[in-house]
């Protein structure tokens, strides 16, 4: 599930374009996405995630094994993607989009910085009237681009964007996120995903709802900032009479296998 | 019973696999473990099967009926308080003990076929009846140990509870084939002993041979030997119901229905 | 309101037997006389094991964070403090946290967070 190959030679993995998308929250939502897609998990009405008993094991990646890994303990939608997103795998995909140029380390952007390319020319126009002004133009730009900061993705990385192309609804949560649209339908429509269950994963307060309709370019991190959530253990509720307090009846079952 | 005669074939519900049970076609009634809801509080998933018209009825594991101590009618009241809020037309539990000595096995552990204790169940099982809304079934449990100096095999045991109390049955054939591999008892003995008119529904779940024992893990898939002894109850007697209980490593939603289906095939083969 | 046959001497008999096989089974207590000793090995242990997956589902992070610890820890905890009648598995799980911490087997402050970039 490669994108195709640009000039440089570029090629991105689905997960690495949910990344340059939109941060490791959009990556740890496509690789659930996949196993998803190969029936390797399910999720409840709660948005309880839990992994298919299948004889095959089934992640292809670091990232999918991860999360098939914390959906076997069962864990919420957002707490699944948290995981992820937090993992080491995560840190590690970072590092090679790192290496490969594709991203930056970025620098945040002081709204001032408009004030300081004013201030420069400014001190361009009185530079006409005392020459020692100039001297101080390239300094103060300098400041300015200093604070202009630059984005997470490069030039690079997004030119390799450009060639990502939705094909499939993998791709779509890589591209639009769990809480996206494509061509006015609901992503999470495609996995039969109940509204309720992809509105537990926060999103940044200033983030547009991304459609197709708009360009579909680099947006916020989908798991944001302060994801808030209090942990809560495993989804079933297990409430009055402490006789059996799993989430599924522990009536008859002689301990999983064997009791070793 | 009222509404009982023919619930058709069933699955157990689990929040786990809630999309799934509302998905899969086939599915004639289900079974809830009564802890494990809040009366106020009913899961969606449950709620939408019950305004489709899907029978639900709850399944308690923590009465501890066959235990020494007398039942907590608050765990009675749970109960009944859950079949009222799903209109369940009956409640069940097991034949077992859970506590005792002040500590909890969290398990259903088999109690002495004796005289003694099957006085002391028929004391617990009526309380528990008189404080519930609706008719009771008891089901047989899988034991790996055998008590020693037991006085009447499974199936009189059951036969007699049923003689006093009038409870009904919910018959396991897992936990059937389950002794039989562990504590070589007699399936077709069983169901020559019990009073079959008595019985409301049946269990079928899976399990796994580990070290020489069959465990009634619940988690596995069913083998077709269980089936074996569904085939053979059914040849004895119509069962109103029958469920697939699964708690644990759900498979694929494919894989369930196929399970199901298998069942039913067992089910329908009996058919005049 | 009770069953005439039902006398306080066979409750309590009744009480006195099954508490010494749950004593026997989850509380290392001597093996009561009549059972297949074989069996009450397989019946422990897999009344343990389904203890123990209870706990982890209920406490995934602790299992995680320890690791191959969980399970030789976990076992060493259940036998020390069997679960008393009327308590609740969450508690359980709960319990065995802080007695994982008090052992000096968790630590008490959480590791540090790793910051992520944020988009501009």
């Amino acid at each position: 599930m490669v994108t195709p190959m640009t000039s440089q030679g570029t090629q991105l993995t689905v997960e690495q374009v949910g990344y340059l998308t939109a941060g490791p929250g959009r990556a740890a939502e496509t690789a659930l996405a996949r196993l998803l897609d190969a029936g390797l998990v399910r999720v409840s009405r709660e948005g309880l995630v839990s992994a298919v008993h299948l004889s095959n094991c089934g992640a292809i990646t670091p990232l999918e094994a991860r999360t098939l890994s914390r959906a076997r303990t069962g864990a919420r939608f957002d707490q699944v993607v948290r995981s992820t997103a937090f993992s080491t795998e995560m840190k590690a995909l970072h590092q090679d989009l790192l290496d490969r140029r594709l991203l930056q380390r970025p620098r945040h952007r002081n709204p001032a910085w408009g004030f300081s390319l004013t201030l420069a020319i400014a001190l361009f126009l009185l530079g006409f009237v005392a020459a020692e002004f100039f001297l101080a133009v390239p300094i103060a730009l300098l400041f300015a681009l200093w604070q202009r900061g630059r984005r997470a993705v490069t030039r690079q990385g997004r030119q390799a964007l450009l060639h990502v192309s939705a094909t499939d609804r993998v791709h779509n949560v890589a591209v639009y996120g769990f809480c996206g649209k494509v061509n006015r339908r609901p992503v999470a429509d495609e996995f039969g995903l109940p509204q309720s269950v992809v509105k537990m994963l926060p999103l940044k307060k200033h983030r547009k709802r991304q459609s197709s309709s708009d360009g579909g370019g680099s947006g916020c991190s989908s798991c944001g900032s302060g994801c808030g959530t209090s942990s809560c253990s495993s989804g079933s509720s297990c409430s009055s009479g402490s006789g059996c307090s799993s989430g599924s009846s522990c009536g008859g079952g002689c301990g999983g296998g064997g009791g070793d | 019973m009222a509404g009982i005669t023919d619930l058709g074939v069933g699955i157990g519900w689990r929040s786990e696999i809630d999309l799934t049970v509302e998905r899969l076609p086939g599915v004639d009634f289900v079974e809830v473990v009564a802890e494990n809801l809040h009366i106020g509080r009913l899961p969606e998933s449950v709620t939408l099967l019950l305004e489709r018209g899907v029978p639900v009825l709850p399944h308690a594991v923590s009465l501890s009926l066959g235990g020494a101590d007398e039942v907590d009618l608050n765990r009675v009241e749970h109960l009944g308080g859950i079949a009222e809020a799903v209109g369940a037309p009956m409640v069940s539990d097991h034949v077992c003990f859970v506590r005792a000595g002040g500590l909890d096995s969290g398990h259903l552990m088999p109690v002495p076929r004796t005289k003694d204790a099957l006085d002391v169940l028929v004391a617990n099982v009526e309380l528990a009846q008189r404080n519930l809304p609706v008719p009771l079934a008891l089901e047989n449990v899988a034991a790996l140990l055998e008590w020693p100096g037991g006085e009447l095999t499974e199936g009189q045991f059951l036969a007699e509870l049923v003689e006093r109390t009038d409870c009904w049955l919910l018959v396991d054939v897992a936990n059937l084939y389950a002794n039989a591999r562990n504590i070589g008892t007699d399936p077709e003995r069983f169901l020559d002993e019990i009073p079959l008119e008595r019985l409301a529904y049946v269990h079928v779940a899976g399990g796994v041979e580990h070290g020489g024992v069959y465990h009634d893990t619940h988690a596995h898939a069913v083998l077709p030997e269980v089936l074996g002894v569904l085939d053979e109850l059914c040849s004895r007697v119509k069962p109103p119901g029958v469920l697939l209980e699964r708690d644990d490593n759900y498979p694929s939603d494919t894989e369930i229905a196929t399970e199901l289906a298998a069942i039913r095939a067992v089910v329908d083969k009996h058919r005049g | 309101m009770i069953d005439d046959n039902d006398s306080p001497a066979a409750r309590e008999r009744l009480a006195a037997a099954q508490a010494e096989l749950l004593n026997a089974l989850l509380a290392n207590g001597p093996a009561p006389a009549g059972f297949d000793e074989q069996r009450l090995d397989v019946e422990r242990r897999a009344l343990l094991s389904k203890r123990r997956g209870i706990v982890r589902m209920l406490g995934p992070a602790v299992a995680d964070e320890l690791g191959e610890r969980f399970r030789p820890l976990f076992d060493a905890y259940a036998v020390a403090h069997p679960r008393r009648a009327g308590s609740r598995a969450r508690e359980d799980a709960a319990a065995f946290a802080e007695w994982c911490r008090a052992a000096g087997e968790l630590p008490v402050k959480r590791k540090a967070r790793w910051k992520f970039w944020q988009s501009n």
